[in-house]
């Protein structure tokens, strides 16, 4: 049995993205989903867990995530350098940097990258979408990616675990081609919403990297539109 | 104070001139205003009466309602009735109610419908004398972020108006309810008791804990959604007392008790649905605060129906083709209407027209919204067939996939001009539901007349 730790759905669901972990559990009945309450002791700090899933939350539950995650971070360190699979999606990846700017305020944040983000909350949200390559060990893997956010992260990410290399749309700020954070098994992108039904070919990686069969629920209808909405993103961007 | 007049002059001018070629509901008099003198909002005249509606939804409805009710009532009412609830058509509606001189010699009252994003720096020239917030809600990520964020730009708003305004406010919404706490605002509150509604619980939640410490939110009774009488396990969050309470609602009949200061009276409902009876009831506590009559507020109502461009009726063969708005990417919105869609006990079909025409400008639409909406609430044994048509089709059928629905029940194709061609007329239904994104009103039409055609051909 491999299990999934989905953290904090309670904060972390705003825009559908528990469904990456349903729909992976959904896949294979070897894996059991643990769903972890802010208010209690996440799995993963008594036990070795498969893979811990954190996705994205208001500015205000980011900052209470931080904070309950903090005395967990040696732990969540020696997971991630024995090759604990972590995914965190949407503004979650700046739980792992170093500070997060909120105007005058400076929120320090785990500092397990890297990286600082600033918020411009003032400011019109910033939306796009993006194409990105994963040179995955078996071949690389085209990312799609949907970003709506008012933070962006900055560093020196030519020289940094980066996960994508973006092809179209921008990465952790509008200045770099470089997005996300992979280092071991230790994946997060600022995409939002359900990444892995976006994503159905690294939803098979992730199956494979448990050692799992990495077939899909719904294989044809996911690959289906999957190779649909690249197809459109791509043509669409080309001609505009 | 010289540029305010030049604003002033030249967007008349412009607004006489639209309206001599019929566009009198153009905003953009208002927007020219606003970009000569971008204070035009604070200097311009303001009438006796200004009211202001915004919420995730029902905003439309209950602004209508308010201002077909104030016009009743002999006031002339300037009204951005055709959707401007920007500063652009807040500028328009105050221009109107003001002479060339600056006079407010032309309406009597102002009700603005307003979006709830950029509330804070408008409203707080425009002071409107009232507040009337429906509820806050998930909405359009893109365009509105989350609802803890649009619950700052309410506040905002209200802390900028201080105790100039009167707030009213939705008592069973945890969010909005909030509002409006430590700014000095008058707040009055309207709910409604358990009205058995037992509405399916959400896959993802507007809120979810406790806005004051975090702890896990429970509910009484729910009436949907998030709205209901809700409690915190560990601090003392509850649902407000509220002025104006609804002890009974009968959606059948139509009718709707509210207890006022200890004395009840029976006001009608403008359709069957528990957020037409909460737009109602919002409607009549703004109109109540204001002054007005019970027995006059019970008798317009009576007179009321929903706005004919949300929802449209025509019959063939005894079968009932709808239209009905159901605002896609507003999760709360179109949540809500699928639960409709199950619970309306009837045996039909469901359109689904719902890509977005904002979307337009994107490269692909995001599919962030169809995993934070409740496409179960659609595996219903009386929705015999689901059809989707558009270039999201592919996204449709597997977010119904995995939400349980027989394939065999999904017709989906890409070319929307086929839409009629999927319609399983054989399926024994009685209506047929094409559920449009409010921003596609003509398509939705459309797609339901040529399947009224189609059917015409085939039964």
């Amino acid at each position: 049995m491999k299990v999934v730790e989905n953290l904090f759905p309670e904060l972390c669901n705003i825009y559908g993205e528990s469904y990456s972990v349903e729909y992976l559990s959904r896949c294979n009945g070897d894996i059991k989903l643990v769903q972890t309450n802010h208010k209690d002791v996440p799995a993963f700090v008594t036990e070795d867990v498969d893979m811990v899933y954190l996705g994205c939350s208001s500015e205000r539950k980011q900052e209470q995530i931080i904070e309950i995650l903090k005395p967990y971070k040696a732990r969540i360190k020696e997971l991630i350098d024995k090759g604990t699979i972590f995914l965190a999606t949407g503004n979650a990846i700046e739980v792992f940097g170093k500070s997060i700017k909120d105007e005058d305020r400076v929120i320090e944040a785990l500092g397990l990258f890297e990286f600082d983000s600033v918020r411009y909350m003032e400011a019109e949200r910033h939306n796009s979408q993006y194409v990105g390559s994963f040179k995955a060990d078996n071949g690389p893997i085209t990312m799609l990616g949907h970003r709506s956010q008012f933070s962006f992260a900055y560093g020196d990410f030519e020289n940094f675990p980066h996960w994508l290399d973006i092809e179209i749309g921008i990465g952790m700020n509008k200045e770099t081609k470089r997005e996300g954070i992979h280092y071991n098994n230790f994946f997060a992108t600022y995409s939002l919403g359900p990444c892995l039904i976006m994503n159905p070919l690294f939803a098979k990686y992730l199956l494979r990297l448990m050692d799992i069969d990495d077939s899909l629920l719904f294989e044809n209808e996911i690959m289906e539109a999957y190779e649909y909405r690249k197809h459109e993103l791509r043509e669409n961007l080309a001609n505009s | 104070m010289l540029r305010f007049y030049i604003a002033l002059w030249a967007a008349k001018l412009f607004y006489f001139i639209n309206k001599l070629i019929g566009r009198a509901r153009d905003d953009r008099p208002g927007l020219l205003a606003f970009k000569i003198c971008p204070d035009f909002l604070a200097r311009i005249g303001k009438p006796k009466l200004m009211i202001t509606i915004t919420g995730t939804n029902g905003k439309t409805t209950t602004s209508a309602l308010i201002n077909s009710y104030l016009k009743e009532q002999g006031l002339r009412v300037s009204f951005n009735d055709w959707g401007a609830n920007l500063h652009a058509g807040y500028c328009l509606n105050l221009m109107r109610c003001v002479n060339i001189f600056n006079k407010v010699t032309k309406m009597d009252a102002s009700v603005l419908e307003a979006d709830e994003k950029t509330l804070a720096h408008t409203m707080g020239m425009i002071k409107p004398h009232y507040v009337l917030v429906t509820n806050i809600s998930k909405d359009s990520l893109r365009r509105n972020g989350h609802p803890e964020y649009i619950f700052d730009c309410v506040e905002k708003c209200f802390e900028k108006l201080g105790a100039d305004t009167t707030a009213i406010l939705n008592a069973n919404d945890p969010i909005s309810s909030e509002l409006a706490r430590n700014t000095g605002a008058k707040r009055v509150f309207y709910g409604m008791d358990d009205i058995g509604s037992n509405p399916f619980e959400n896959m993802v939640k507007d809120i979810a804990v406790c806005p004051r410490c975090g702890g896990e939110l429970k509910y009484n009774y729910r009436q949907y959604r998030h709205i209901g009488d809700y409690y915190c396990a560990d601090c003392d969050f509850k649902t407000k007392d509220a002025k104006f309470y609804a002890t009974k609602v009968d959606l059948k009949a139509r009718t709707m008790d509210i207890l006022e200061d200890g004395e009840t009276t029976t006001y009608p409902l403008i359709s069957e649905t528990i957020f037409n009876a909460f737009n109602v009831l919002s409607a009549a506590a703004a109109l109540r605060t204001m002054g007005y009559e019970k027995a006059s507020l019970a008798e317009f109502f009576e007179r009321q129906k929903v706005t004919e461009i949300r929802e449209t009726c025509v019959k063939y063969k005894g079968k009932e083709f709808h239209t009905y708005g159901a605002k896609s990417q507003n999760v709360s919105a179109a949540s809500t209407v699928f639960e409709y869609m199950a619970k309306e006990k009837s045996d039909k079909i469901v359109v689904l027209c719902m890509d977005e025409v904002q979307d337009k400008n994107h490269p692909t639409e995001t599919l962030t919204w169809l995993y934070e909406t409740d496409f179960e609430f659609l595996n219903s044994p009386n929705i015999k067939q689901i059809v989707v048509a558009g270039h999201m089709y592919l996204n449709h059928r597997l977010r119904l996939m995995l939400a349980g629905v027989d394939p065999n029940k999904i017709a989906a194709c890409e070319d929307e001009s086929k839409v009629a061609d999927l319609v399983d007329f054989s399926q024994d239904f009685e209506k047929l539901y094409v559920l449009f994104e409010i921003d596609y009103v003509t398509k939705g039409r459309n797609w339901r007349d040529a399947i009224v055609e189609k059917a015409k051909e085939v039964m």
